[in-house]
C-alpha cells in the first residue's frame, strides 16, 4: 500500500482539503437503481403471529401453477422440442479452446477463463503512450422517463477480422476491430420492461458449427442469452439469425418456467459451449417471493437449439422437460455469473447463488440447501452434478458466486499438474479445487460460525468454511474505531450506528429488532468481475471490496407499511425496491430492508478507506501476496455526491475485472473514479490511466488488430455504484508510429 | 450596569459566533455521546462535549476561559486519538482535522477575548 497512500493523505491534510477528501461510494440521492438509505431500527420485534391481520391492499401472488401468460416475455416462441443427449453432433474444436495470439475468443479469453492475452506490445515503460483508438456508441441508455437501471458490463471478444458485442440491451454487433465501424448490428427489439435489477449484457459466445459446412451461413456463430429469456444465435459473418437454430433462430427460455412478469427472470452471461452443449443459467430477481421462478440450468443442443437436459435442484432425478401445466421446481437456487465449461471433462462449472427469499431459509428444501452459494460441476451428458462444494452454508447473507471460476494447473504431490479451479467468493474466500472431483487442493477448514442465530425455526449452520491456504481478500471485523467522516461529528453518528446494531463479526446472524451488519457485504470481497490469472508468471490478479452493509429483517407488516412488494404484484413500482436484496419476500414471515453501512445524510460510508483494493497472488510459490494496494482515486466521489476531484487513491467499491498480459501490464476499470488504469503486474505501480466518459465498470479485453495491440473497456457505467452511465465502448492503442 | 454586547467590533462578534458554534458542537458530543457510551462505546465524546460546551458559553461570556478550555479539549482529543489509532494519517484525519481548525480560530481569539476583559475590568472599576 501504502506510501503512496499515506502520502497522498498527508498531502492532502497540509493543503487543508481534508473535509472534502475523503470519501468514496455509493453517494446518496438520484435513481432509482441508488441504494435505500436506512433501516427501519429498534422498536421492529412484534413477531408475525397466526392472528397478524393480513393486509388487505396486499396482492395475493399468483398461483405457482400458473402458466406462463401469454405476451410475458418479448419472444413469445413456441415451444422447443427435446433430444436425446447422446445424438449431440461431436463438436469441431472451438476458437476458445486455442485462440490465435491476437484474439480474445470469450469472455475471459480462452475456456480457462483466465483473462490472460500473450500480447506484449504495450509495456510498463510504454503504457503512459495509450491514446483512444475509437469510440462505440452500442446506443443503449436510459431514455427519458425510464429508471436509470443500466450497466452493460460488457466485454467484447475478438475473433479474426471482428470485435463481436452486445447492447445492455441485447442487440448484438460485429466491429471492424482496427476501425471501431460497424459492420453489421442485430437489433432484436427488447422491451424496456424486460430489464431485471439491471440492463446488463456481459458479452456473447463465439460456435463454430460441425454441421454447417465452412463458407455456410451459420457455420460460424454468435450466441446470446438475453434479458427477456431467449437463446439467440446469429451468424458471425452476417448478423442473421441461424434459421436451423430453435425457431428461426430463437429459444424461449421461459418454456417450463410457469407463471412470471418480465424482468423476474433474465440472462446476462454468456453461455459456454461444451462439448456441444450450450448450457444455460439465469439470474432472478432477488428478494421477491419465497417461490420465484425456478433457476434451472439447462443444456441445449448448440447445432439445432434443442433441449437436451435441465438441473431442476427439487426434481433431481428428472431431467426431462416440463409438460402441460407443470414446471421447474420455484424458488430454487439461481445462478447468474459467468459459467466455465471444461471439454476435458465434460463438465460444466456452475457458481450458484441462494434459494429465493436470501435472507430467510427455513423454507428451503434439503437438497437446495446442499447446492446453494456453490461451484456445482454438472455432467453435459446429462445435467446430473458430478462433485459440489459450498463455500458459505445455508446462506442468509447473500452471498451468492458472482465470479467466474477460472481453470489452472496446480502442482500436485506427486509433480504432476492437477487440473484446478480457482474459485472467487463475496466472502473474500477464494477457494482452489481439483476439477475432477471438487476437493480442496489447497487447505479448508470448517470453523465455527454464530448459531443458531435468533430467527425462530430457522438455524444457522454450526459452522462455515474457509479457505486458509489463500490470502483472504478482507480487512479484519470491523471495529468502534473503524469508524470514519470527515470530521468527529460524523464519525460520531457512525460509532453509535455501528453500536447500535448485532454484530460479532462475519456470519452475524440476521435480526429483526435491530439491525445488523454484514461485512464482507453483498458486494464482495470478490463479485462479477472474477479474476486474471497469468499462466506463465503464476500471477492471480484480484481486485475485491470493503464495503459492509446495515440490514434489518422486517415483520409482514412493517415490509407492508414500507411498501416493499414482489416485481409480480400489480402495485409494484419499478425502481420502487431500492438496492438490491431489498425486498418483499412474499411467501415468508420477513421481508428485508438492505442499506450500505454508510452516513445516509453525507453518503459516505461508516467504515474508514479504504473501500476497495487490488491485490496479486504468487500462486507458483506459497500463494504470497505479492502486492497490495487501493484501487481507484477520489476524483470523483465525495460527501453529498460531490466529486472531489482529488488524486488520492482512497481506494472505492468497485465493480468489473481486470486483464493480465505477456507485456506485464494489468489492465482493469472497476473503481467508481470512472478510469481505467494499467497496472505493473509485478510492483503493483500503476503506470497509467485515463478518465473514461462513463463508470469503467466492465470487464476490458486486450487484441490485435493490423500488427497493433488495443484495449477495450465498456465504459457502461453502474447505477448501483453511482456511476455516470454511457453507451461508450473505448478502445486504446499506441499511437501509430509508422503512420 | 455594564454593557458588553455593545459597541463590539467585527473581531468581536466572530468570536462570539464561534463560541456558538462550539456550544452547538459541544451539545452533539453531549447527547450523541451519552448515547454512544450508553451503547458500550467510547465514552471521550461525553466528557470532550461536556468540555466543549462549557468552553462556548464562556466565550460567549467573553471569557478568555472558555480559550483555554477549548484548547484543553483539543489536546485531549490529540491524545486520546493518538492513544486509539496511533501515527495514522487517515485515521486522525476525522478525529483532529476540523478540530484543529477550529482550535487555530480559537487562537486567533485569545486577543479578543483578553480585550473585552479587560474593558469589562475596567468598566467594572469605574
Amino acid at each position: 500500500m501504502r506510501r503512496s497512500h499515506l502520502l497522498a493523505t498527508a498531502a492532502c491534510v497540509t493543503l487543508a482539503c481534508a473535509p472534502l477528501a475523503a470519501n468514496a461510494q455509493f453517494a446518496p440521492a438520484g435513481s432509482g437503481g441508488s441504494p435505500t438509505a436506512s433501516v427501519p431500527g429498534p422498536g421492529n420485534a412484534d413477531e408475525p403471529t397466526a392472528t397478524t391481520p393480513a393486509s388487505t391492499s396486499r396482492f395475493s401472488g399468483p398461483s405457482p401453477y400458473a402458466p406462463q401468460a401469454a405476451g410475458v416475455n418479448a419472444a413469445n416462441l413456441p415451444d422447443i422440442g427435446s433430444m436425446d443427449p447422446n445424438d449431440v453432433p461431436q463438436m469441431v474444436p472451438q476458437q476458445s479452446a486455442a485462440p490465435a495470439q491476437g484474439d480474445w475468443s470469450a469472455y475471459g479469453r480462452d475456456d480457462s477463463q483466465t483473462r490472460y492475452s500473450p500480447l506484449s506490445e504495450i509495456t510498463p515503460q510504454n503504457a503512459d503512450q495509450l491514446k483512444v483508438a475509437f469510440v462505440y456508441h452500442t446506443g443503449s441508455y436510459p431514455r427519458p422517463g425510464q429508471t436509470n437501471k443500466w450497466a452493460a458490463e460488457t466485454t467484447p471478444i475478438k475473433v479474426g477480422d471482428g470485435l463481436y458485442m452486445c447492447s445492455a440491451q441485447n442487440d448484438i454487433m460485429k466491429l471492424d476491430p482496427a476501425t471501431g465501424k460497424e459492420i453489421w448490428r442485430h437489433n432484436i427489439n427488447e422491451k424496456y420492461e424486460a430489464i431485471p435489477y439491471t440492463a446488463a449484457c456481459k458479452g456473447v459466445t463465439y460456435f463454430t458449427s460441425s454441421q454447417v459446412p465452412e463458407g455456410q451461413p451459420c457455420h460460424n456463430r454468435i450466441l446470446e442469452g438475453t434479458l427477456d429469456m431467449r437463446l439467440i444465435a446469429v451468424d458471425a459473418a452476417t448478423g442473421n439469425l441461424c434459421e436451423g437454430f430453435g425457431h428461426g433462430g430463437q429459444v424461449n427460455l421461459m418454456q417450463g418456467m410457469g407463471e412470471s412478469v418480465p424482468g423476474f427472470v433474465s440472462m446476462t452471461t454468456p453461455p459456454p459451449v461444451v462439448n456441444g452443449v450450450v448450457v444455460v443459467n439465469h439470474e432472478v430477481l432477488d428478494g421477491q417471493r419465497r417461490w420465484a421462478p425456478s433457476g434451472v440450468i439447462r443444456g441445449y443442443d448448440a447445432e439445432s437449439g434443442k433441449f437436451l437436459w435441465a438441473w431442476d435442484v427439487n426434481n433431481p432425478n428428472d431431467h426431462s422437460q416440463p409438460t402441460g401445466n407443470n414446471h421447474y421446481s420455484r424458488g430454487t437456487p439461481n445462478s447468474w455469473a459467468a459459467m466455465t465449461g471444461d471439454n476435458a471433462l465434460g463438465l460444466v462449472y456452475v457458481p450458484t447463488g441462494n434459494s429465493a427469499s436470501d435472507y430467510y431459509s427455513a423454507l428451503r428444501s434439503p437438497e437446495e440447501n446442499k447446492v446453494s452459494s456453490a461451484v456445482v460441476a454438472l455432467d453435459v451428458k446429462t445435467g446430473a452434478p458430478r462433485w459440489v462444494f459450498q463455500t458459505a452454508h445455508k446462506d442468509v447473507w447473500d452471498y451468492d458466486i458472482g465470479s467466474q471460476a477460472t481453470l489452472m494447473d496446480m502442482p500436485g504431490p506427486d509433480g504432476q499438474p492437477v487440473p484446478a479451479l480457482i474459485m472467487p467468493t463475496k466472502r473474500g474466500q477464494t477457494f482452489v479445487l481439483d476439477r475432477r472431483d471438487g476437493k480442496p487442493i489447497l487447505p479448508v477448514e470448517e470453523r465455527p460460525a454464530p448459531s443458531p442465530g435468533v430467527i425462530p425455526g430457522d438455524p444457522r449452520a454450526p459452522t462455515q468454511p474457509w479457505s486458509t491456504g489463500m490470502p483472504a481478500l478482507r480487512v479484519p471485523d470491523l471495529k468502534e474505531t473503524d469508524m470514519w467522516g470527515m470530521s468527529p461529528l460524523d464519525q460520531l453518528f457512525c460509532r453509535i450506528k455501528f453500536r447500535r446494531a448485532n454484530y460479532t463479526g462475519e456470519f452475524t446472524v440476521p435480526s429483526v429488532d435491530k439491525p445488523w451488519i454484514e461485512y464482507p457485504g453483498y458486494n464482495g470481497g470478490s463479485d462479477w468481475g472474477s479474476m486474471s490469472y497469468d499462466p506463465q508468471s503464476g500471477i492471480l490478479i484480484a481486485n475485491w471490496n470493503i464495503t459492509p452493509m446495515y440490514d434489518q429483517l422486517v415483520t409482514r407488516k412493517k415490509a407492508d407499511a414500507l411498501g416493499l412488494m414482489p416485481i409480480d404484484d400489480p402495485n409494484y413500482k419499478p425502481g420502487g425496491g431500492g438496492a438490491e436484496g431489498n425486498g418483499a419476500m412474499d411467501g415468508t414471515p420477513y421481508g428485508i430492508v438492505v442499506t450500505p453501512f454508510w452516513n445516509q445524510y453525507t453518503g459516505m460510508m461508516c467504515n474508514r478507506p479504504p473501500y476497495g483494493m487490488i491485490t496479486a497472488i504468487d500462486m507458483k510459490h506459497g500463494q504470497k501476496v505479492l502486492w497490495q494496494h487501493p484501487l481507484g482515486t477520489a476524483r470523483a466521489n465525495g460527501p453529498w455526491g460531490l466529486p472531489t476531484g482529488l488524486p488520492w487513491e482512497i481506494g472505492t467499491p468497485n465493480n468489473g475485472g481486470s486483464v493480465v498480459t505477456a507485456g506485464g501490464l494489468v489492465f482493469i476499470g472497476a473503481a467508481t473514479d470512472n478510469q481505467i488504469r494499467a497496472i505493473d503486474e509485478h510492483t503493483g505501480k500503476v503506470v497509467w490511466s485515463a478518465v473514461l466518459p462513463g463508470g469503467g465498470q466492465a470487464n476490458p479485453m486486450t487484441y490485435e488488430a493490423n500488427g497493433h495491440q488495443y484495449v477495450a473497456i465498456m465504459a457502461g457505467g453502474h447505477h448501483f455504484m453511482m456511476t455516470p452511465v454511457s453507451d461508450q465502448l473505448v478502445v486504446y492503442a499506441l499511437p501509430d508510429h509508422k503512420g | 450596569m455594564p454593557n458588553t454586547y455593545g459597541n463590539r467590533t467585527l473581531t468581536e462578534w466572530l468570536t462570539l459566533v464561534l463560541g456558538v458554534v462550539i456550544v452547538l458542537v459541544g451539545l452533539f458530543f453531549v447527547i450523541g455521546g451519552a448515547q454512544l457510551a450508553m451503547l458500550g462505546g467510547s465514552v471521550y465524546y461525553l466528557i470532550c462535549g461536556v468540555v466543549l460546551v462549557a468552553s462556548g458559553v464562556f466565550m460567549v461570556l467573553g471569557r478568555t476561559l472558555g480559550a483555554f478550555l477549548y484548547l484543553g479539549a483539543l489536546a485531549y482529543t490529540w491524545v486520546w486519538s493518538l492513544w486509539e489509532v496511533g501515527f495514522s494519517p487517515v485515521d486522525l484525519l476525522p478525529r483532529d482535522f476540523g478540530p484543529t481548525l477550529l482550535g487555530i480560530l480559537v487562537v486567533l481569539t485569545i486577543p479578543v477575548l483578553r480585550r473585552l476583559e479587560t474593558r469589562r475590568t475596567l468598566r467594572g472599576a469605574i
